[in-house]
């Protein structure tokens, strides 16, 4: 049996009822877009060390148990480390020969690679991290109104927002569906005698091959029946439509956003000013 | 050795819990402490509303779950047990799924029948004539049959290639996962038909899921009812229809001659509600009236 949905979370939302499932959606997204920055301007140890407290608040506060997030990390983070190997085997800077620790041939590990890859890691792991907390926090229906509002102004300059907020939360929405999906395929297959528990690491990846054929064509079938389902209810990319569930956003809220914001400034340059 | 596992029953549940996504947010209970023997050869209805643990109750049966020791087992084996041959567990347990379109795998008809065979390792020519048998066993003619595209097919022949795939395994145990949903008349009545011959020309255990009595009733000797994941009531058919107030009140649909003679209880209070057809409903009806007018 394959348990996918056990460990792929992407895209899935539960809820706590914490006060960060409570946050305003825009606040979260608007908070989420700047650790996503941040990820990619914190450029040193100390910087990460510093958003750790954060992140370590953010996932208390969540009450999204750990084990669960760490668990449906798994493939991910497998698929990372895997990365991560290759960064540092081919770093492709200049090497002072002093710190080279180990070279066989065009292979090479050195301090600059592993610090590199460290880095490297860092920043995908804490992007990963907060996209997949929001997504675990906030029901989709938040997430499209927030992002809807947050982009509205850009509809000034003729840039269909709504249906490209549209488009991105369909994809979010189709990975735990494609996940169930495998999940309910590779059940059918075992049913008929082909094994997805059985035989080494290699066997079992060409079996997986197998779901791929009829995985797309379920993907298509369902975008099917989703463009019928939005023309029976006449979707017309969100043009006067009321809503039923406003967003309201506290002053707490935007004083929450404030606290992120600073502390994002403080990872960025606290440790420059304080090496200097 | 071979003695014991002769007198072993085919299937065996020892207080059998199943949680899905356990220990995570996402949990939900679905079987909460079975324990059942189902012997070689018997017709067995596991009955209940919807949500009542059926589909787990009947995928544990081939290890299509992730199960823990000491909970189910075959032919006296526990199935969880490290080691054991859950290959050769799935070709003994044949499983119909609710929906035919999860089942089947192939474009075409007659692959799709020759599956199972083609999976282990069977040769051509054997392959061959089992999917004929089988698919001429379901009432679908081979040759016409055989080259059709299965997306093409309407719901009732799509279950139909669906219970042909999983004869042409020869399993000596078949499970049929809610055969008759989303059927329209004709079709549950070809399929009840069918069923019917099977359960009569081959040496079959079978199990059916279902949420009604109606065709359950007819199909098997023993019912097991389920509620919220626990079995409520087991036993032969007719001492299950005598319990009709609990049963209507899970939710249940009735054999009609049971839900008639249960409407006219007011009438006769002694009217027995264990009638699986129409004319025993009217025997018994024919003898209160003619003691009435004697």
């Amino acid at each position: 049996m394959l348990e996918l949905q056990r460990n792929v979370i992407f895209g899935q939302f539960v809820d706590t009822g914490s006060p960060i499932h409570r946050l305003d959606a825009r606040i979260k997204l608007l908070a989420t877009m700047l650790l996503v920055v941040a990820s990619f301007l914190v450029n040193d140890f100390p910087g990460f060390a510093l958003l750790l407290p954060l992140v370590v608040l953010i996932q208390v506060v969540s009450r999204v148990p750990l084990p669960y997030v760490v668990r449906g990390s798994s493939f991910f983070l497998g698929f990372l480390a895997f990365i991560l190997v290759f960064q540092v085997f081919f770093y492709p800077g200049e090497v002072p020969e002093p710190s080279v620790l180990w070279r066989w041939g065009f292979l090479s590990v050195s301090t600059e690679a592993l610090r590199f890859a460290a880095i490297l890691g860092l920043r995908v792991l804490l992007l990963y991290y907060v996209t997949t907390m929001l997504m675990l926090t906030t029901p989709l229906v938040d997430l499209t109104n927030g992002l809807e509002l947050l982009f509205r102004p850009l509809q000034k300059i003729r840039v269909p927002v709504n249906e490209l907020v549209l488009v991105v939360v369909i994809a979010i929405k189709f990975v735990p569906i494609f996940i169930a999906e495998m999940e309910r395929l590779s059940r059918a297959y075992t049913a008929r005698g082909v094994s997805f528990d059985e035989g080494g690491a290699l066997t079992r990846a060409r079996r997986l091959g197998r779901l791929l054929v009829p995985i797309v064509i379920s993907g298509f079938r369902r975008a099917d029946l989703l463009t019928t389902a939005m023309d029976t209810r006449c979707y017309q990319g969100g043009r006067n439509r009321t809503k039923l569930r406003q967003l309201h956003a506290s002053s707490t809220d935007w004083l929450l956003l404030l606290v992120v914001a600073a502390w994002v400034l403080a990872a960025w340059l606290l440790p420059d000013r304080l090496g200097a | 050795m071979t003695d014991r596992s002769d007198r072993a029953p085919l299937i065996e549940m020892r207080d059998f819990r199943y949680t899905y996504l356990e220990g995570t947010p996402r949990a939900s209970v679905a079987v909460r402490g079975v324990t059942l023997e189902i012997q070689h050869g018997e017709r067995v209805g596991i009955v209940g509303p919807t949500q009542s643990g059926k589909s787990t109750i009947v995928d544990a049966f081939a290890h299509l779950l992730r199960l823990r020791e000491g909970q189910v087992f075959y032919e006296g084996q526990d199935v969880a047990a490290p080691g054991y041959n859950r290959v050769a567990l799935r070709r003994s347990v044949g499983i119909v799924f609710q929906r035919p379109d999860f089942q089947l795998l192939e474009d075409v008809v007659g692959k799709d029948v020759a599956f199972g065979p083609t999976t282990a390792g069977l040769p051509a020519e054997e392959t061959r004539q089992r999917v004929e048998e089988s698919l001429n066993a379901v009432g679908l003619d081979y040759k016409e049959f055989r080259l059709r595209y299965v997306h093409a097919l309407s719901g009732g022949q799509k279950r139909r290639v669906a219970i042909a795939g999983v004869l042409a395994m020869r399993t000596p145990l078949l499970v049929l996962d809610e055969p008759m949903a989303g059927l329209d008349p004709r079709g549950r009545r070809e399929l009840f038909e069918l069923l019917m011959r099977l359960r009569e020309q081959r040496d079959l255990t079978l199990v059916m899921c279902s949420s009604s009595l109606a065709e359950t009733s007819l199909l098997c000797d023993r019912l097991i009812i389920l509620q919220e994941g626990q079995i409520v009531i087991d036993g032969p058919v007719r001492d299950v229809l005598k319990e009709t107030e609990r049963l209507s009140g899970l939710g249940i649909t009735l054999p009609e001659p049971v839900s008639c003679a249960r409407e006219l209880h007011q009438i006769f209070p002694d009217l027995p509600t264990d009638l699986l057809a129409e004319d025993e409903l009217e025997t018994e009806l024919l003898v209160r009236l003619g003691a009435r007018d004697a």
